[in-house]
């Protein structure tokens, strides 16, 4: 069911190979999306993650049997099709039981098309053109999103303890005073332990920001962070991903 | 923005002048003047000749008694006349006397006819009684005058005027009314037109003017398929335009995006030489920020396309978390950072507003030297609030307002500093589909800038 272009193979003889910046991550990805060009060129960037990308170009086709019963990690659907709504497509897809993560690709991200797609059952909407970082970002998260639950109590990292019943950080048993939104970062990116998130992410999710400012607020936060956690002295635990962005994890 | 009918319109003073200045007006105003004039004459003609006829039988009628007094004093002498003068005043009959002997003393009669003592017609009065009068002299001396009372007359020329009034005020009101019921219909669809453009002027491109019946036209209708054919051009060359905005913007990010990672990978195989390093790390800055400048222009063409938002957004919320968001940055480039806040609810998209407050603080911080003060102020200004972004700064002439809020005005004094220049006129686009205005006012010294929103418990229509 591999639908690659005849001479894909023969272009990338490496792949699947590790990104140089996210690492791998073995995953399958379908990817529903009318415009070939934008579609492959999808693919490509997700491949130099180590990701598995089929490609199909019409939404009858993603109702076929054996698409979406769960062979696929994530779906990236975009919101217009020929003849058949990505969120109508969904819609049909989730009646069906299949609980597979689903990301909306959209031309433009006016308000209500976001608020839509997001309760039409999508779990995640960016606004297209999205970078290869950022789309194998968010396709991890998504994929990860599956195995764990956001209400766990305890979050750790390396000798790093975050209680989110009583809001309080620890780090080799020294208790660490954060800001509301220093917490909230740390908070963020101890759910995403391991996996990188990207600024977008960051700002959408910590601050609520779906515009990017020209103001450093992630870096500046990000820096006071880091500081407050190697108080103590300890390593360091949150890492830049250079042009992608940042990851929490023991060294 | 409202439609307004003529009623509302005549009733504010602002509307009274809007509604004299209407043609329809005008014409009605002259058509009643013309209707008076008409009536006014034609009263006059009327009175004048009703006033000839009479005169004329009223000299037969004085004429007719001079006789039959003549035949009298003829027949008894002029001796007699006084008595015969008393008798017929007594069995009085309209006419009234006056009687002078050959000295000129009174003999009988009204006293003031007496005294009139000249040939010929006169119209004396006789005690309270305007009459018409005929004197004669009496042979041997003296003179005689027999008067015809004229109260009746004038009378009935008071009723006549009354009611020459009566039907002109009555045929000036059928006149302005009719005129007035079949002009108001043309006015409330020229109102429904103007409205239409005034809603194209705030930005609403979609609104077409109403047509009643567009098989068989009439003149208004006519103007309004102009009209909308006129909007149909328009906004398909917007659109065109916005398209190939979107199109540039969107098919040259892809590049530009591979382009700068191949620049990073350049970057970190450069390390071991710090001047080609320190090279590809100001290209990369620069290809930054041309990214922002598409990014920017997608962003603008997106607002500029979008529908008008309808959420009830919590003004005090968002200005407060993009101040904390932005605090530290503006902090560390030693501008300090002062927040107001009371509630405030306005309608519209939290992402947006939150994006024009970033925009009015990064403008702030950018266009300032460190040591500068901003204060952030929400105003509730009971139901209609206010976002206020106040820097001590060096502020923006007067003259060059107009143009920081347009695209790519960036202006010349701060061109040196980095940025892409669409930050206001994206606060700008921004408070346009909220119905907001953004003015820039001078803080003397800084700049002032305020985002002042519409009632957001009125509808929003």
């Amino acid at each position: 069911m591999l639908l690659l272009p005849p001479d894909h193979a023969a272009a990338h003889p490496a792949r699947p190979r590790a990104h140089p910046r996210l690492g791998r991550f073995a995953l399958r990805v379908l990817i529903i999306e009318d415009d070939v060009e934008a579609a492959w060129h999808m693919a490509d960037d997700l491949e130099g993650f180590g990701v598995e990308a089929v490609v199909i170009h019409d939404g009858a086709q993603a109702l076929a049997p054996g698409l979406g019963d769960g062979s696929f990690d994530v779906l990236i659907i975009d919101r217009m099709l020929p003849g058949c709504d990505g969120l109508s497509l969904l819609g049909q897809l989730r009646e069906r039981g299949v609980e597979t993560p689903a990301l909306f690709l959209t031309a433009m991200g006016a308000v209500a098309d976001r608020v839509a797609g997001l309760q039409g059952g999508g779990d995640d909407y960016v606004v297209k053109p999205i970078d290869a970082e950022e789309l194998g970002a968010r396709v991890q998260a998504l994929a990860r999103r599956r195995g764990r639950t956001s209400d766990t109590t305890a979050l750790s990292c390396a000798d790093l303890e975050l209680d989110r019943l009583q809001r309080r950080v620890r780090r080799g048993g020294q208790t660490i005073s954060l800001l509301p939104l220093e917490y909230r970062l740390l908070e963020f990116l101890l759910l995403s332990r391991g996996q990188p998130v990207t600024r977008k992410m960051l700002l959408e999710q910590v601050w609520g920001f779906r515009f990017d400012p020209r103001t450093n607020i992630v870096e500046t936060h990000i820096s006071r962070l880091r500081a407050k956690l190697s108080e103590g002295g300890g390593a360091p635990l949150i890492h830049t991903i250079r042009g992608a962005g940042y990851v929490i994890q023991d060294a | 923005m409202s439609s307004r009918t003529p009623d509302a319109a005549a009733s504010a003073p602002g509307g009274l002048r809007r509604f004299w200045r209407r043609t329809g007006t005008r014409v009605l105003a002259l058509q009643a003047l013309a209707l008076v004039l008409a009536f006014g004459v034609a009263g006059a003609l009327a009175s004048v000749s009703i006033r000839q006829i009479s005169e004329r039988a009223y000299r037969a009628d004085v004429l007719g008694e001079l006789a039959s007094m003549d035949d009298e004093w003829r027949h008894k002498g002029v001796g007699h006349l006084p008595f015969t003068v008393a008798k017929r005043s007594r069995l009085w009959h309209g006419f009234e006397y006056g009687l002078t002997g050959p000295g000129g003393g009174y003999l009988a009669g009204d006293p003031s006819l007496a005294a009139l003592a000249r040939a010929g017609w006169t119209r004396p009065m006789a005690g309270r009684r305007l009459v018409l009068a005929y004197t004669e002299p009496l042979p041997g001396g003296g003179w005689f005058t027999v008067g015809r009372d004229l109260t009746a007359e004038q009378d009935q020329m008071r009723d006549l005027t009354a009611l020459l009034a009566l039907c002109g005020a009555v045929g000036v009101a059928i006149c302005l009314a009719t005129a007035y019921l079949t002009t108001r219909w043309t006015w409330r669809r020229l109102d429904e037109l103007s409205s239409s453009a005034a809603l194209v002027t705030a930005g609403r491109l979609d609104v077409r003017a109403p047509v009643k019946n567009p098989a068989a036209p009439d003149e208004i209708d006519e103007v309004s398929l102009a009209f909308n054919a006129m909007l149909d051009r328009v906004s398909r060359l917007v659109g065109e335009l916005r398209r190939v905005t979107m199109d540039v913007a969107h098919d040259m990010r892809r590049p530009l995006t591979r382009l700068r990672q191949k620049l990073e990978r350049l970057g970190r195989e450069a390390q071991s030489m710090p001047k080609v390093a320190a090279q590809v790390q100001r290209l990369d800055a620069e290809f930054l920020e041309i990214l922002r400048t598409f990014d920017a222009l997608l962003q603008l063409a997106e607002i500029e396309g979008s529908a008008r938002p309808e959420d009830l957004v919590n003004l005090t919320d968002v200005t407060e978390r993009v101040t904390e968001a932005l605090r530290p940055d503006i902090e560390e480039g030693g501008r300090t950072l002062e927040a107001v806040m009371e509630p405030a609810i306005v309608r519209g998209d939290s992402d947006l507003v939150a994006q024009a407050v970033v925009n009015l603080l990064e403008n702030a911080a950018r266009h300032t030297p460190a040591g500068t003060q901003i204060v952030v102020r929400v105003e509730a200004n009971s139901g209609a609030p206010s976002l206020q972004v106040r820097d001590n700064g060096p502020g923006i002439p007067d003259t060059l307002k107009n143009l920081a809020l347009a695209p790519w005005g960036r202006l010349e004094a701060s061109r040196s500093a980095s940025g892409s220049g669409l930050g206001l006129a994206i606060v700008a686009s921004i408070a346009e589909r909220h119905g907001a205005q953004l003015e820039l006012c001078d803080a003397e010294p800084g700049l002032d800038a305020r985002l002042l929103f519409p009632d957001a418990t009125a509808d929003g229509a």
